[in-house]
């Protein structure tokens, strides 16, 4: 890559992070929130590319960019329009600036004042299958807990996501009584009034014995 | 100039003071996993860049590290969504501040 075509692609991939971050800070609207954020985790994609980690740049864009703000767009279409106020609260506003102030000038500090050592000139080259082998091979304890725990936290979401049968019932019968235009009330979805044919007199036994 | 580690690293610094602030000062519970997640993100970038400018062992272990990173998160995102969905349908309101069963 030419010396030029780099620095464009750092400056303005860093604008493009940067940017996104600082739009969820300041939109009010928690779907344009969202929005901001896949702009920013693109731009971190990028900047993986820049240093060379092409199977990691390809993962964030998959998990985060395809999957997780997908996740994020439904948790709040699923809540209505109220919750969707994405603004600070002025309580907290100012102590979190006083402190994440604080935060930035340590990481700085450390960050420039530090010296990392050599540079290395050449990035890895077949990364996709040495993070394959390395995976399979030094870390597979690491990666049997994570399967387990991605299994987990996914019956774990589904069961505290997931609606009860009742209030499913109430939720759609609602709906219906609304079609109709009808009075609801949740009371005769949970303890329904028995039907006609069971309230009515029941016929006479039928005489059995004198078919036999 | 060269961009170098130093360039990645402030950029870093920079992304993870976002999403600090992001976390600490949104209302909605929806906003502050973001604001976790660009601190994530951060993190991750960090990491990245360390790999590409140390030794090759360090390299690879870095890289592993951000795949576990990745998935982590995406479990972590899972459950706090389903934890935001249930508290919207218990308390009708899912803004931190509001959400103050616990408070002495």
């Amino acid at each position: 890559m030419s010396e030029f075509g780099f620095h464009l692609a750092f400056w303005s991939l860093a604008a493009m992070t940067i940017g996104g971050a600082s739009m969820i800070m300041v939109s009010r609207n928690l779907i344009h929130a969202v929005v901001w954020l896949v702009l920013s985790m693109l731009g971190v994609a990028g900047l993986y590319l820049t240093l060379s980690a092409d199977f990691i740049a390809v993962v964030q864009v998959l998990i985060y960019v395809g999957a997780i703000s997908v996740l994020m767009l439904f948790a709040i279409m699923l809540t209505p329009r109220a919750e969707r106020d994405n603004s600070s609260s002025l309580k907290t506003a100012g102590p979190a600036g006083v402190v994440v102030i604080m935060v930035m000038i340590a990481t700085f500090w450390v960050a420039i004042d530090t010296d990392w050592g050599s540079v290395r000139e050449a990035a890895l080259t077949d990364q996709a299958r040495l993070i394959g082998e390395s995976l399979i091979k030094h870390y597979i304890l690491p990666f049997e807990i994570g399967a387990v725990l991605l299994t987990a936290a996914l019956v774990g979401a589904i069961a505290l996501a997931r609606e009860d049968d009742e209030d499913a019932a109430v939720h759609a019968a609602s709906l219906q009584a609304e079609l109709d235009g009808r009075e609801f009330d949740p009371v005769d979805v949970v303890d329904p009034p028995l039907p006609a044919v069971l309230t009515a007199e029941l016929p006479a036994e039928p005489e059995s014995e004198a078919r036999t | 100039m060269i961009i170098g580690l130093e360039h990645y690293l402030v950029l870093g610094a920079i992304l993870f003071c976002i999403g600090f602030f992001i976390a600490l000062s949104k209302k909605n519970a929806v906003g502050v996993l973001i604001g976790v997640e660009l601190m994530l993100n951060a993190v991750n970038l960090t990491l990245v860049a360390f790999s590409r400018f140390s030794t090759t062992e360090i390299a690879l272990s870095t890289q592993v590290f951000v795949v576990f990173i990745i998935a982590v998160a995406a479990a972590e995102v899972a459950v706090g969504l389903a934890l935001a969905l249930v508290v919207y349908r218990n308390r009708q309101t899912i803004s931190v501040d509001r959400t103050t069963l616990l408070k002495g």
